[in-house]
């Protein structure tokens, strides 16, 4: 098992990511969507969720996705997280093509490489904090192969040492949701999935949310997809891509995303 | 608590409580059941086994428990004895010789009546004390020998040997010793002695008490032969079916063996009760599992986001099924302990728990806890991650 500061591994990726024009591309990115559509059917009614995203992320990348309620960003989050089969359209995580993959190998490939956080923390309420963490690693890896120093270091990183023998609702919802993060970190995902993080905190919780996804993302090179409604996330990011009735319609950097909603 | 399955019993007590306690009875019915069942068999047969006498001589057919038991003339005992000679009131009478190599001979009549306690039955023994006690070694240790019977005095008066002078109450609830009124076939009896060992049944009257108050006049359920050397009991078998071809006729040895055969109908009942402790453990666990599923919909949610396969979810939901299954099985046998401890205080029954059974009724409840939550575990891992994520 690779120690905490192996995350430098994960730090030597932004090494090959290149800037151009603002957006960062590399020959490899961690996620790329392909023309990727999704129909509900609602009876015989089909529903379309996603018409055509077409998205592509690097290591390193700290990306917000924008959009208002029903325009396909969760639908986008699922389908990227392995959660959901797409109707059309590639997914590519690291090379490999989810859209190809048995729901077996979607699962085995969400325990490797995808973390994710939700608006309603997600914690296992009978569980501490670190057995969260704990559940976390032993679904990864086994029952006998965990890091204890890993977990204590990502705990820390979190602000959260003295919370560790406490559980969901012994914590506030600031530290619940850094107990979640804490959680979907712990296996060093390639990319860290944020589904309205700050969805149930109030500003100084979300500051401090925010602040941590941003700690991990720069210092540890981790990459974020964040979907948000809230403008002052989204500005954290690197780049916004704003999404509309299943298209994406915009990437840009946070400054130029501002200055377009304005 | 780092344990999810840990964590998920404790979590829910009352539900858990209710589980162990399911699997619990499916262990203790199939404990108890067939302790009762072999304990009563194997006392019984014991009882059967200490009688000196080789060879014993019944009506022809099968042995039975139902119907008249008193079917064979007491004089068989004497003509096996004395052998037959024509007399003045029949004078055709073909003679047949004594059976060689018997010592003695007696008429036993064996009845079987509901426990004074209650629950289940009891046997009694209706005898004619001194030929009994030439077949075979009983002591009397308080108290006098039996009476005849025929007399007013001796009519209504018994003997029980030392284990249910122990375990047992009187008519008056008292604890029984010589003088004690106890109830036997309907009758109120005078105990005026306490035997050693058990033999037979734990409680005698008269065999002439016995004909008279059911009917079957200088009639018998059985006649003890007691061979001269116990070498000569095969001899004595064969002739005694030579001179008696429609005579039962078996050696004692062979009694405990009988009552197992007899006993068959009781092994289909205890099939049937294992198949009960099945089902029940199946079912609680089914349903207790189903429920806690449903509750935890959004909890196995999290664990697809994770990334946990189905088989870790259903290994997980099996194994906190197994655990619970495990706590139930230990529950059970303490039931099951302390059942046999009242029972057995407060009755004459008797309650083998014997190691076998306690694997096989451990087995029924753990395998039994397993079965039960293949299917919610299975409709756990194959729920929708989205769905269940966002359930409410």
């Amino acid at each position: 098992m690779p120690s905490f500061c192996d995350f430098s591994v994960a730090r030597g990726r932004l090494a090959a990511v290149i800037t151009l024009s603002g957006i960062r591309t590399s020959m490899n990115p961690v996620l790329e969507t392909i023309d990727l559509r999704m129909v509900y059917h609602v009876g015989k009614v089909e529903v379309p969720a996603l018409r055509g995203a077409t998205v592509r992320v690097e290591a390193g990348e700290y990306v917000a996705i924008i959009g208002p309620s029903g325009c396909g960003k969760s639908t986008f989050l699922h389908i990227v997280g392995g959660m959901l089969q797409p109707t059309s359209g590639q997914v590519m995580i690291e090379g490999e093509d989810l859209t190809k993959m048995t729901d077996a190998q979607r699962t085995d490939l969400r325990r490797r490489k995808i973390g994710f956080v939700f608006q309603r923390f997600n914690l296992f309420p009978t569980l501490t904090a670190e057995g969260n963490l704990k559940l976390a690693e032993r679904i990864y890896s086994g029952k006998n192969n965990q890091d204890s120093a890993r977990r204590h270091g990502v705990l820390r990183l979190l602000g959260l040492e003295d919370k560790t023998h406490h559980k969901p609702l012994e914590l506030s919802g600031g530290e619940q949701q850094r107990v979640a993060i804490a959680r979907a970190v712990i296996n060093k995902p390639a990319i860290l999935l944020a589904d309205e993080p700050t969805g149930n905190l109030d500003t100084e919780n979300s500051d401090i949310v925010l602040n941590m996804m941003g700690q991990l993302n720069k210092e540890l090179g981790q990459t974020i997809i964040m979907i948000t409604h809230n403008a002052e996330a989204a500005a954290r990011a690197d780049r916004v891509i704003e999404m509309r009735d299943g298209h994406v319609v915009r990437s840009s950097s946070p400054v130029a995303a501002a200055q377009v909603r304005q | 608590m780092d344990s999810l399955i840990a964590a998920n019993i404790s979590q829910r007590p009352l539900r858990t409580a209710i589980s162990i306690v399911g699997v619990a009875l499916g262990v203790v019915l199939v404990s108890l059941f067939v302790g009762l069942a072999h304990g009563m068999m194997h006392d019984a047969a014991g009882r059967q086994s200490n009688v000196d006498a080789e060879v014993r001589v019944f009506p022809g057919g099968n042995i039975s428990l139902a119907g008249n038991p008193l079917m064979l003339p007491e004089g068989y005992a004497d003509a096996i004895l004395h052998g037959v000679q024509p007399t003045a009131e029949d004078p055709d009478l073909k003679p047949i010789p004594p059976i060689s190599g018997v010592a003695s001979t007696s008429a036993v009549g064996e009845y079987v009546q509901g426990s004074v306690a209650g629950i289940g039955f009891e046997m009694v023994d209706g005898l004619a004390y001194s030929s009994f006690t030439k077949t075979t070694h009983l002591a009397i240790s308080s108290g006098r020998e039996l009476g005849d019977g025929l007399s007013p005095e001796s009519a209504q008066e018994a003997i029980v040997d030392h284990y249910y002078a122990e375990s047992g109450k009187d008519l008056e609830g008292k604890p029984i010793g010589v003088g004690s009124k106890i109830s036997v076939l309907g009758h109120e009896f005078k105990i005026v002695g306490i035997y050693r060992p058990s033999v037979l049944a734990r409680v005698k009257i008269p065999l002439a008490t016995m004909q008279h108050l059911l009917g079957g006049a200088k009639n018998c359920t059985f006649v003890m032969v007691k061979c001269e050397r116990p070498e000569l009991a095969d001899q004595v078998v064969a002739q005694i079916k030579q001179y008696y071809p429609g005579l039962r006729v078996i050696q004692t040895n062979e009694i405990p063996a009988l009552y197992s055969q007899g006993l068959a109908p009781v092994e289909v009942f205890l099939k049937v009760v294992i198949g009960l402790g099945v089902i029940i453990s199946v079912l609680v666990i089914l349903l207790a599992m189903y429920t806690t599923i449903i509750e935890r919909t959004r909890e196995i949610g999290i664990l697809k986001s994770l990334g946990a396969s189905k088989r870790f979810i259903v290994m997980t939901i099996e194994k906190e099924a197994a655990m619970i299954s495990v706590m139930g099985v230990v529950l059970g046998y303490g039931a099951a302990v302390i059942g046999k401890f009242v029972l057995e205080a407060n009755t004459r029954l008797m309650i083998d728990l014997e190691l076998k059974w306690f694997v096989i009724a451990a087995l029924i409840g753990v395998f039994g806890g397993i079965i039960g939550a293949i299917y919610p575990a299975m409709r756990a891992a194959n729920l929708d991650p989205v769905e269940a994520i966002s359930y409410d």
